[in-house]
């Protein structure tokens, strides 16, 4: 199983922002795909979500055509969680959560023993299991960033895609959200997040994808990736390469 | 309050409304004689069997017809202040039926559905040709509001000029259930056959809750499902609109209110909904009936009285 | 333009296009045959034993003139509006004042309680207040801006169905009463007579003359109150004025003609668009405008169902709903 793009262009209204890209991506990894503002990061994952067509050249999953896949199949194997969220009305956490579920039920959405179960473990791993009986309206930032998770996770698929999700977040929540995606990562889940801080990707991450101006231009371990070179290239950046003194990952410092 | 307690109550009030508007009218009947009434041959037969009770009917099924007709627009749209007769949706089919009735005078009202259809249709594509799918909630109001607004003066230039054609077309304007019976409720029975597609539609429409990102990963096309919504949301409110006139706000308030009761999820709310429009427009037949017997105010008088502020605390309310 | 002479000459243009029309408005579509001969006989030399002459001294002549203030009225009062809430999309029949009034006319005139109680000018000035009073305590809820224009626009709309509802609830329970009530609600000139104008026009001079004089203060507003305070103006006092010469200009025309909406909305803008934005040269030339649209529509009346007469305001009314579409449409709400 693996997700890859040949020769796959995707943009708005008819301007590519991802141009003419080949790139493989491996399974079981914790994946960050990382770039300046406009390199294509995030279209590139919004075209692995499905929620973009290619303009041309094709998305791969398992071999065909992504796009072409069983819609509902796909769901199964593929979730999102996009850059922001709606706040719906009038709809209780645990409800949210199920609706994960939806790819699973039948056409009036019955959970079934199982459902709820996975439901209710997921509430539990994303520590939302209290908060269950309360209004998703009601919730601070950062609880409801969970209760998505909560919900994303539900839908109990092998990979797991997330557009810049920590961007919005407090910096404790940050950390704790890496930390519940490296877990998520040692069960077996393949996780693909475009990330806004290099170290950040660094530490918590061992792929990681470089792009500029919608071309791939460096992809595999941090320790290979993260370069002065590379920034210098990508960013236009001169920085120095540290030993990050807690967990020995390469983290970037940025000279004057 | 959830679901499960809403249903038996909600039920229970439909049933009482409805008894309520058995009984009282011009003449107030005691429970005896309406009993008596629904058999043949008796004194009060007609005005409790020929008069009363497919009115009950109608107004149970239009008020439903257009509760869930908001319900899916709001779901769809995802926009607090819509609904058909917000977004001018009524008005425009109300403008297709008049048009039909003034200027083909001899035709069958047979085919006022349809033509209300028609017109409802075209003002939603008008509507939605004018703000695009990505103007703001207000923006969609107020160009609902000026579209309605110019729907309804056509309405008033076509019956001011067309004299002579006006009665049968200011009856049926008014928003009115007033000497509506079986006939109509005949035609407007088929038309709930859309009902169950639409609640088949909830599950997908809780998902679109989430964001159009979100509804896509879990295997939902947003463009597809809000197509298939809105084109019932019209199509019932077409159908209602040809029997009744433009019944105002009640599409707007009765998915609103019962949100408030039962939450968001659409199995409970769809269905909820209906329960919550049909007593609402009993209740406002009962009151337009009984404040000054014998004369009756039309129900949509009733209902815009009671919606009209509603819509004002919503405004009040959004961010 | 901008310079004194072609404002002037502008305004000279505007002047004959008006009086063109005027005379046309006399005469044109008349049931018994008047031609524009026996209209300037009628002016110059009248001779009550031709009958030509009396039409157009005894019905035409009261309806042009009511036509062209009811017109000058509505316009001034939109454009005060429009300035006084910085909103272009306001104007009496879309803020709810025009339904308002309509409400206070209707109680006035069905309901034994209030018989008598005041004339139905100021019953309508009186229910129109009420309307404008709830949609500005609304709107100053609200910081006036972006997202709130719209917002204030909504609210006049539904304060207007309210008031719509309450009308047409008040007419039907008092039948014998509802026929007056109904024609006039749709708005028509086709009952102005000489009584009517002799008690409208004072009132409708007053209050164009106090929006003549409100204009330097209407322009110090459009800057900001917070600018405006410190440019001197006194905000409660312009806004308390300005709401009073709308409710004087629209209750007097109201009771008057009845509903007529729109041209407060149009004019404005199309005056605007001649003048630039100083008030004190476009309100003059909105009022001209005004005066010129009303007459037009009045004429266009008489034309449509010939022999018959279309309400004008319901004709205004079609043309007024798509302008507002087109204001709405090519602004961000």
């Amino acid at each position: 199983m693996s997700l890859s793009a040949h020769q796959l262009s995707v943009g708005y209204h008819g301007q590519a922002i991802v141009k003419d890209m080949d790139l493989t991506l491996p399974d079981g990894r914790f994946i960050a795909l990382l770039g300046p503002n406009g390199c294509g990061k995030s279209t590139l994952l919004k075209c692995f979500a499905r929620i973009l067509p290619a303009m041309s050249g094709e998305a791969r999953w398992q071999g065909q055509n992504l796009h072409a896949y069983p819609s509902k199949q796909l769901s199964k194997e593929l979730a999102l969680l996009p850059q922001t969220q709606p706040i719906p009305e009038g709809i209780k956490v645990q409800d949210l959560v199920a609706y994960g579920r939806s790819p699973y039920t039948g056409f009036w959405g019955k959970l079934s023993q199982q459902d709820h179960q996975i439901v209710e473990q997921m509430m539990q791993q994303t520590g939302t299991y209290e908060l269950k009986d309360k209004l998703v309206s009601e919730l601070s930032g950062g609880q409801r960033q969970r209760v998505w998770l909560a919900m994303v996770l539900a839908q109990d698929t092998p990979y797991l895609l997330l557009d810049e999700p920590t961007t919005y977040m407090d910096i404790n929540h940050q950390v704790e959200l890496m930390h519940q995606l490296q877990r998520l990562n040692k069960q077996g889940k393949t996780i693909i997040t475009v990330l806004h801080d290099i170290n950040q990707a660094a530490r918590y991450c061992d792929h990681l994808v470089v792009m500029k101006e919608g071309e791939l231009k460096h992809q595999g371990s941090p320790d290979e990736v993260l370069t002065s070179a590379m920034l210098k290239e990508v960013f236009s950046l001169n920085a120095q390469i540290h030993r990050d003194p807690v967990a020995g990952t390469p983290m970037c410092v940025v000279e004057d | 309050m959830n679901a499960s307690r809403f249903f038996p109550l909600g039920l229970a009030l439909l049933l009482i409304l409805s008894i309520a508007n058995l009984v009282f009218g011009a003449v107030s009947l005691s429970l005896e004689q309406v009993w008596q009434g629904l058999s043949v041959g008796s004194e009060q037969h007609f005005t409790v069997y020929e008069y009363r009770l497919p009115r009950i009917f109608l107004a149970i099924l239009v008020g439903a017809g257009l509760a869930l007709s908001g319900a899916l627009v709001q779901g769809v749209i995802r926009n607090p202040l819509a609904s058909p007769d917000v977004l001018g949706v009524s008005h425009g089919a109300g403008l297709a039926a008049v048009f039909y009735m003034t200027y083909f005078a001899g035709a069958s009202t047979d085919w006022l559905p349809e033509v209300a259809l028609a017109g409802g249709l075209v003002a939603a594509l008008i509507l939605w040709w004018l703000c695009g799918a990505q103007s703001s909630a207000i923006k969609l109001a107020i160009t609902g509001v000026a579209l309605a607004a110019f729907w309804a003066s056509c309405i008033d230039f076509l019956m001011l000029t067309k004299p002579l054609e006006i009665n049968n077309a200011l009856l049926w304007l008014t928003g009115s259930l007033w000497g509506r019976g079986w006939t109509q409720l005949q035609a407007l029975l088929p038309w709930f056959l859309l009902v169950p597609v639409a609640l088949g539609l909830s599950k997908y429409l809780n998902l679109l809750d989430l964001g159009d990102d979100s509804a896509t990963s879990l295997g939902v096309s947003p463009q597809v499902l809000r197509l298939v919504s809105l084109a019932i949301a019209v199509a019932l409110t077409a159908a209602c609109v040809s029997i009744c006139g433009p019944i105002g706000f009640l599409g707007l308030v009765a998915p609103h209110l019962t949100r408030k009761l039962v939450g968001g999820r659409h199995q409970a709310l769809l269905p909820a909904t209906m329960l919550t429009g049909a007593c609402l427009l009993l209740a406002a037949d009962l009151a337009a009936r009984t404040i000054d017997p014998p004369i009756e105010l039309p129900a949509g008088i009733l209902t815009a009285i009671i919606g009209a502020p509603y819509f004002l605390w919503l405004l009040l309310r959004m961010k | 333009m901008n310079t004194p002479i072609k404002s002037l000459s502008l305004g000279i243009l505007l002047c004959m296009g008006l009086v063109l029309l005027s005379w046309w408005n006399l005469f044109a579509w008349s049931v018994v045959p008047v031609t524009g001969l026996d209209v300037w006989h009628a002016v110059t030399a009248f001779d009550s034993q031709v009958i030509a002459q009396r039409i157009v001294i005894d019905l035409r002549l009261p309806r042009l003139l009511t036509a062209l203030l009811v017109g000058a009225a509505l316009a001034a009062a939109g454009t005060i509006m429009q300035g006084l809430t910085r909103n272009p999309l306001a104007a009496p029949s879309v803020l709810g004042v025009n339904a308002g009034a309509a409400l206070g006319m209707a109680l006035v005139s069905t309901l034994p309680a209030f018989y008598g109680a005041f004339s139905t000018s100021i019953a309508a000035m009186l229910g129109g207040g009420l309307a404008w009073l709830l949609v500005m305590l609304l709107g100053s809820a609200w910081r006036m801006g972006g997202n709130d224009q719209g917002r204030l626009v909504l609210a006049g709309v539904a304060i207007s169905a309210l008031c719509a509802a309450l009308t047409k609830a008040v007419v039907i329970m008092e039948e014998d009463q509802a026929a007056g009530v109904m024609t006039w609600l749709a708005g028509s000139l086709a009952d102005a007579r000489w009584q009517s104008w002799s008690t409208f026009w004072p009132v409708a001079l007053v209050g164009l003359i106090g929006a003549l004089l409100l204009t330097p203060a209407l322009n110090l507003l459009q800057l900001g109150e917070d600018n405006a305070r410190n440019l001197g103006i006194n905000l409660l006092r312009s806004k308390l004025l300005g709401s009073l010469l709308v409710l004087i200009l629209v209750g007097a025309t109201i009771s008057t003609v009845g509903s007529i909406g729109f041209v407060g909305l149009i004019v404005p803008h199309i005056a605007r668009l001649l003048m630039g934005q100083d008030f004190r040269l476009f309100l003059p030339v909105a009022m001209l405008l005004g005066a010129g649209l009303v007459t037009l529509a009045d004429t266009l009346s008489r034309a449509i169902t010939y022999p018959m007469e279309t309400p004008a305001g319901a004709i205004l009314a079609l043309i007024g709903a798509p302008f507002f579409i087109y204001l709405v449409r090519k602004r961000t709400l």
